[in-house]
C-alpha cells in the first residue's frame, strides 16, 4: 500500500459517521472465529431440533428459526462496522435509557411465562428487554468511564459506575431471573478494572459482595432457587428437578466419550433425558454427539475468540473503543463459561445461554452486537496516529 | 496530515488486560479440564449409567402350548384369537364423544373408559381397551359405523380356550395372572404341571425409553403382532435389541377324552346335589391315566373368559365354600376310608408273609370278640354271620371276622409296610400337583399323633390292638384316594407290578418288578372274580359291575363316615340324612381284554358299593371297550367320524 492510498483510507475513514469502506477492514480472525462458531451451533441445533415423535412432524425447526436470527445478526454486525463507535458510544445514555424503560415495561406488561416476565411483545416481535439490556450498559458505561476519565479512581465516581450498572440488574432480577441479572455484574467489574479504577475500590466491591450473600439468600432467592443452590452444594440434599438436571446432563456429556456418537446419534438428547436441550443445555447435545475432540474444540474457540478480542481492545489507542472491547467480551465469555460449566456440573444449575449456539434470539441478536462492537472498534483504530 | 487526538490511556494499562487475558484463559482451561476427566477419564462408566436410565425391556409374551388328548385330532387345551376393542385417543380427535357414540353400540363400561383415557392423557398413542374379548355381531356394527368411529380398532390377541368345557376342567386346570406382573401362568391342574413347558420362552424387545415417563407400552395391530413403529407416547421406538419369543411345547395326554366324558357323564347322572363322586381309570399295564373324572366339576373357561356371568362363576369358585369344593379333583385329592377294598391288600400281604394259605378258614358268626369288653360285628350280623369261609370266598363275600383275623395276625406294621408296598397311604407320583397321600397308620403315626393332640395322656400315644382291627377292613384313621385304589386293582390284572400313573405321554410308564407270587395273585383274582360272578350262590357283593363275555375283578367298598350309633335308629337306610351315609368305593379290572383297565369309583354317601358304585364301574368297563374298539375302526377305515 502507497502512502496515498493510505492516506485516501484515512480520509475515507474519517469522512462521515457512516463508511461503508470499513467492511474491508474487519479482522478476519475474529469474524472466522464467530463463523466456525456459529456453524457449529447450528449442525448442533439442527440435531436438537430433530424431534423424537414418529407422529407429528411438527418438531420445531430450531436451526432454521437461529439461522434467520444468525442474517439478522449479519446486518446489524455490518451495521455497527460501518458506523464509527465513537458515535454510537455517545449516544449510549439515550439506549442505556431505552432498555432500562423497557426493562421498566416488561414488569409491567410482560408476559408471564412460568411466574416470570421476561417477554415483551411489540407488534409480534418477542423480545426479551433483559438480553438487549447486555450490550446497552456495555455501551453505557464505555462512554461513562471514558467521560470521566482519571476522576473513576474517585470514590464517588466509582460508585456512580456502580449504580449504572446496578439498576438495569435490579429491575430484572425483579423478573425475577436471577441468572441474567447475575451475568451482568461482571461487566462493569472487569471494565472497571481496565479503565484503572483504584484496586482497594475493586477489593471493597468484592468483601462487599460476598457480605451481601446472606442478604440476597434470605431476601432475594426464591425457594426453588435455594433449593437448587443446596442441591448442588450438598449431593445428599432433598433431590430436586435441578439435581436430576445435572446428573442427567453430566451422564450425556461422559457418555460422549473420546470421539462422541456422531452427529443426530446422541441417544441421551434425542430422548429428552437433558431438559432444555435446545436452550441452556445445547452444549451437552454437542459434548455427547461430537465427544471431548468437538466440546474442547468449542471451548478453544470461544478462548481464541475471546483473547483475540481482548487483543484488538488492547490496540485501540481510544479508551472508549478499549472499554467497549473488554465489555462485550466480558459478556460473552461470563455466559460461555457459565453455561459450559452448569452443563458439565461445575456450577448449580441456573438458565444461561451459551453464545451462537443456544436457542433464543434476543440473546443471540446481543451477542452479535458484542461481536459487531468489537470488530467496529478494530476498523478505527487506524484513525489515531500512534 | 489529519491526526485525531488520542485519549490518554492510564498507567498499568498493558498489565491489566494482560491480567483479564490470563483469566479468560485459566477459566476455559478449567472447563477443558472438566470435560476431559468426564468424557475422557470416566467416560465409559457414563456410557453405562446412560444405557441403565435409557434402557426398558419391553416381555413379548409367547403362545401358550397346546395340549391334546389321546386320540388323534384331540384339542382339550389351545389358543383362539380374541378381539379387544381399543380407542387410541390421539386418532379419535374427541375421544369422549367417539366413546359415548361408542357405548351406543356395545354395551361397555364408559365411566371406566374415560377414566382410563384422562389418565393416560400423557400417553395419547395408548390403545386403550374398551372391550376385551368382543363378539362377532359387535364387531360387525363397530365396523358399519367406522365411519363416525375415527381411532377405534380391534386388536387381536391369543385367548386360552378349554374347547371341551367342564369335561377333564379339574385334569387340565386353567391359566391367570402372576401376581406381579402381566403373564398367565398355570393356576391348576396340568396347566399349572407342566407350566414351564406350556409356557414357552417369552420374547424381549429392549427400547430406549424417552426421560422421566411411564415406561412406554408396546401396541399391536390387528393381527396381533407387536407395532414397533410407534409407541404408546406416539415416540418412535428406538429398538436397540430384539428376542423372539418361542412358543410353548405342546402337551400330549394319555387321557382317553370320551370316556372321561363318559365317567363324568355317570357320575353327574347318578349323584344327588349333596353327595360328590370321583372315577379313576388307568392303563393296568402301564399306569397311563385314561380317566380320572370327579364330580362336582367346574369348567375352566370361566377363568380365562371375559363376561359378567363369568366373573360372577369365578367369584364363587374362589370365593364360596360350598362351590369352592368343585376345584378339588376327588380323584387324587381326597382321601376315603377305604373299606372293604382294604381286603384285598390285606389278602396279598397274609399270603405273602405265610400268615394264611388260600385253605385257611376262619368262622364268622357275624360278631368278633377281641376281648369281652370290646366285640365288632361283621356286616352280615343280622343275617348270622358267614359261617366258616376261606379267603376265596371272603374276599367274595367279604367277610369282616376273617379280615379282622387276619389283620390281627399280621399286625400293624406289616400292614402298613405292604400297604406303602402297594401305593396306598402314599403319593402316587401322577403328574399332577397337590396330589394328596392320604394316611394308612403305623404306630410312628401314632405316636406322633398322639404326642401332638395329647401330649398329657401318655395312653394315647401308643397303639392298640382295637385299631389294628378297624384298620384290617379300612376304617378308622386309613384314608386312601381313588386313584391309588385303581393303582392297587392295576397291581392286581397286570400280574402284581406296581404302575406310577401319569398323563403326559413324553414321561412316559415306570412299573415296577412284579412285588408278589403268581400264587398270590391267582387267590386275589379269583376272589375278586368271585365277587362278580354270577353263577356261584349266593351271589358276591359286585354282581352288578359284571359285563356278559368278559373277566371283570372287582371289590366293594363301605367307607363309614360317622359312626353307626348316628344313624343306627333310622328304620330304613333311605331315611339316614345323605350326609351321613356311607361312601360307596368299588374297584375293577379286567383281565382277558387288550389293553387291560383298572377302574376304580367312589360315591360319597352311596350307601353301598354294591348297589352305587359297582354299576358305575359296570358302565365304565363297557364303553371304555366298545368305544375303544369303534375308536381303533374308524382309525384303520377313516369312516365314521
Amino acid at each position: 500500500m502507497t502512502r496515498g492510498e493510505q492516506t485516501l483510507d484515512l480520509l475515507d475513514a474519517h469522512i462521515g459517521v457512516f463508511n461503508i469502506r470499513n467492511l474491508r477492514r474487519v479482522d478476519w480472525g475474529v469474524v472466522s472465529l464467530v463463523l466456525a462458531l456459529v456453524v457449529l451451533g447450528l449442525l448442533t441445533l439442527n440435531s436438537a431440533s430433530r424431534g423424537g415423535s414418529a407422529a407429528s412432524d411438527d418438531a420445531v425447526r430450531y436451526d432454521v428459526r437461529q439461522a434467520m436470527a444468525f442474517l439478522m445478526g449479519v446486518g446489524i454486525v455490518m451495521c455497527l462496522v460501518c458506523v464509527d463507535y465513537r458515535f454510537l458510544v455517545s449516544l449510549a445514555p439515550i439506549a442505556y435509557a431505552a432498555s432500562v424503560l423497557l426493562l421498566v415495561l416488561v414488569l409491567l406488561f410482560g408476559a408471564e411465562v412460568n411466574n416470570c416476565k421476561r417477554w415483551l411483545d411489540i407488534g409480534g416481535l418477542r423480545l426479551q428487554p433483559s438480553e438487549l439490556a447486555k450490550p446497552a450498559l456495555v455501551y453505557m458505561l464505555a462512554w461513562y468511564m471514558s467521560t470521566v476519565g482519571e476522576r473513576l479512581k474517585r470514590a464517588p465516581w466509582f460508585l456512580l459506575a456502580l449504580v449504572i450498572a446496578g439498576t438495569p440488574m435490579l429491575l430484572i432480577q425483579q423478573q425475577p431471573s436471577l441468572g441474567t441479572a447475575v451475568s451482568l455484574a461482571p461487566v462493569p467489574i472487569a471494565m472497571l478494572f481496565a479503565a484503572g479504577c483504584k484496586k482497594r475500590h475493586l477489593a471493597a466491591l468484592l468483601v462487599l459482595g460476598v457480605a451481601a450473600a446472606p442478604v440476597v439468600w434470605h431476601t432475594q432467592l426464591s425457594e426453588y432457587q435455594k433449593d437448587r443452590l443446596r442441591g448442588f452444594a450438598d449431593r445428599n440434599a432433598k433431590p430436586v428437578a435441578s439435581a436430576w438436571q445435572t446428573t442427567q446432563a453430566k451422564i450425556t456429556v461422559g457418555s460422549g466419550g473420546m470421539t462422541g456418537k456422531g452427529f443426530r446419534k446422541g441417544i441421551q438428547t434425542q430422548l429428552s433425558y437433558v431438559p432444555e436441550h435446545h436452550t441452556d443445555f445445547v452444549f451437552a447435545v454437542l459434548a455427547e454427539e461430537g465427544g471431548f475432540v468437538a466440546s474442547a474444540c468449542v471451548v478453544g474457540l470461544f478462548a481464541m475468540l475471546f483473547l483475540r478480542g481482548l487483543a484488538l481492545g488492547a490496540a485501540c489507542p481510544d479508551m472508549s473503543g478499549t472499554l467497549l472491547a473488554v465489555g462485550c467480551v466480558t459478556v460473552l465469555a461470563f455466559h460461555a463459561f457459565v453455561n459450559v460449566a452448569i452443563t458439565i456440573g461445575m456450577l448449580p444449575v441456573t438458565g444461561l445461554p451459551l453464545p451462537f449456539f443456544s436457542y433464543g434470539r434476543s440473546f443471540y441478536l446481543a451477542a452479535m452486537v458484542c461481536v459487531g462492537a468489537i470488530l467496529s472498534v478494530h476498523v478505527r483504530k487506524g484513525l489515531f496516529d500512534e | 496530515m489529519l491526526t485525531i487526538p488520542q485519549k490518554k490511556r492510564y498507567e498499568g494499562f498493558d498489565r491489566r488486560m494482560y491480567f483479564l487475558g490470563v483469566g479468560v484463559l485459566g477459566a476455559f482451561s478449567l472447563l477443558v479440564g472438566q470435560l476431559w476427566r468426564l468424557q475422557v477419564v470416566q467416560g465409559d462408566e457414563y456410557a453405562l449409567q446412560a444405557k441403565k436410565y435409557r434402557l426398558h425391556v419391553c416381555p413379548l409374551t409367547s403362545p401358550r402350548g397346546i395340549i391334546y388328548g389321546n386320540d388323534p385330532g384331540v384339542v382339550l387345551a389351545d389358543n383362539r384369537p380374541a378381539y379387544d376393542l381399543v380407542v387410541v385417543p390421539h386418532d379419535c380427535g374427541d375421544a369422549e364423544g367417539v366413546c359415548r357414540q361408542l357405548a351406543e353400540l356395545v354395551q361397555l363400561d364408559l365411566e371406566g373408559v374415560l377414566a382410563a383415557i384422562q389418565k393416560n392423557r400423557r400417553q395419547p398413542f395408548k390403545q386403550i381397551v374398551v372391550k376385551r374379548d368382543v363378539s362377532k355381531s359387535e364387531m360387525a356394527r363397530v365396523e358399519e359405523f367406522s365411519y363416525i368411529l375415527p381411532g377405534v380398532s380391534a386388536v387381536v390377541r391369543p385367548q386360552r380356550r378349554y374347547p371341551y368345557n367342564k369335561t377333564a376342567g379339574q385334569v387340565l386346570g386353567y391359566v391367570g395372572r402372576e401376581e406381579y406382573g402381566l403373564n398367565l401362568i398355570g393356576r391348576a391342574g396340568l396347566e399349572k404341571t407342566y407350566d414351564a413347558q406350556l409356557r414357552g420362552t417369552d420374547g424381549q424387545l429392549c427400547v430406549n425409553v424417552y426421560a422421566s415417563e411411564m415406561w412406554p407400552e408396546l401396541r399391536t395391530d390387528a393381527y396381533g403382532r407387536f407395532d414397533l413403529s410407534m409407541d404408546s407416547y406416539g415416540h418412535r421406538l428406538d429398538v436397540e435389541s430384539r428376542i423372539e419369543p418361542v412358543q410353548g411345547e405342546s402337551l400330549f395326554l394319555t387321557l382317553d377324552i370320551g370316556l372321561q366324558a363318559e365317567c363324568e357323564r355317570l357320575l353327574t347322572e347318578q349323584l344327588s346335589e349333596e353327595q360328590g363322586g370321583a372315577i379313576a381309570v388307568l392303563d393296568a399295564d402301564t399306569g397311563a391315566v385314561l380317566a380320572l373324572a370327579s364330580a362336582p366339576g367346574y369348567d375352566p373357561n370361566v377363568f380365562v373368559t371375559r363376561g359378567e356371568d363369568m366373573n360372577l362363576m369365578r367369584k364363587q369358585l374362589l370365593e364360596d365354600p360350598n362351590k369352592r369344593l368343585q376345584m378339588i379333583n376327588r380323584a387324587y385329592q381326597v382321601p376315603y376310608p377305604p373299606g372293604s377294598v382294604f381286603k384285598i391288600l390285606l389278602a396279598i400281604a397274609a399270603l405273602e408273609e405265610g400268615v394264611i394259605t388260600e385253605s385257611s378258614a376262619y368262622s364268622c358268626g357275624g360278631w368278633f370278640t377281641l376281648n369281652p369288653r370290646a366285640k365288632w360285628r361283621c356286616w352280615t350280623w343280622k343275617r348270622g354271620g358267614h359261617g366258616t369261609v376261606q379267603l376265596v370266598d371272603a374276599l367274595a363275600y367279604s367277610c369282616d371276622v376273617f379280615f379282622y383275623h387276619v389283620g390281627l395276625s399280621l399286625g400293624v406294621d406289616r400292614i402298613h409296610e405292604w400297604s406303602t408296598r402297594l401305593g396306598l397311604g402314599v403319593v402316587t407320583g401322577v403328574d399332577l400337583h397337590d396330589e394328596k397321600p392320604g394316611l394308612i397308620p403305623s404306630r410312628e403315626w401314632k405316636e406322633q399323633w398322639g404326642r401332638k393332640n395329647h401330649p398329657d395322656k401318655p395312653w394315647e400315644w401308643r397303639w392298640y390292638d382295637g385299631e389294628t382291627v378297624n384298620m384290617s377292613i379300612g376304617q378308622g384313621r386309613t384314608g386312601v384316594t381313588p386313584l391309588q385304589n385303581a393303582v392297587l386293582m392295576a397291581a392286581v390284572v397286570n400280574g402284581g407290578r406296581r404302575v406310577r400313573p401319569y398323563l403326559n405321554k413324553a414321561i412316559g410308564p415306570a412299573v415296577s418288578k412284579p412285588l408278589m407270587s403268581e400264587r398270590t395273585l391267582r387267590i386275589v383274582q379269583e376272589g375278586m372274580r368271585k365277587c362278580v360272578e354270577k353263577d356261584t350262590y349266593p351271589t358276591g357283593t359286585g354282581i352288578r359291575a359284571r359285563v356278559p363275555g368278559m373277566v371283570v375283578l372287582g371289590k366293594t367298598g363301605t367307607a363309614q363316615r360317622v359312626a353307626r350309633r348316628h344313624y343306627d335308629h333310622y328304620k330304613s337306610e333311605e331315611d339316614i340324612p345323605v350326609k351321613l351315609r356311607d361312601h360307596a368305593l368299588f374297584i375293577a379290572g379286567v383281565l382277558d381284554r387288550e389293553p387291560k383297565i383298572a377302574v376304580s369309583v367312589v360315591v360319597e354317601h352311596g350307601l353301598h358299593g354294591s348297589n352305587t358304585a359297582a354299576p358305575l364301574a359296570k358302565d365304565v368297563i363297557e364303553y371304555f371297550y366298545t368305544h375303544r374298539a369303534e375308536m381303533v375302526k374308524i382309525a384303520k377305515t377313516g369312516e365314521g367320524l
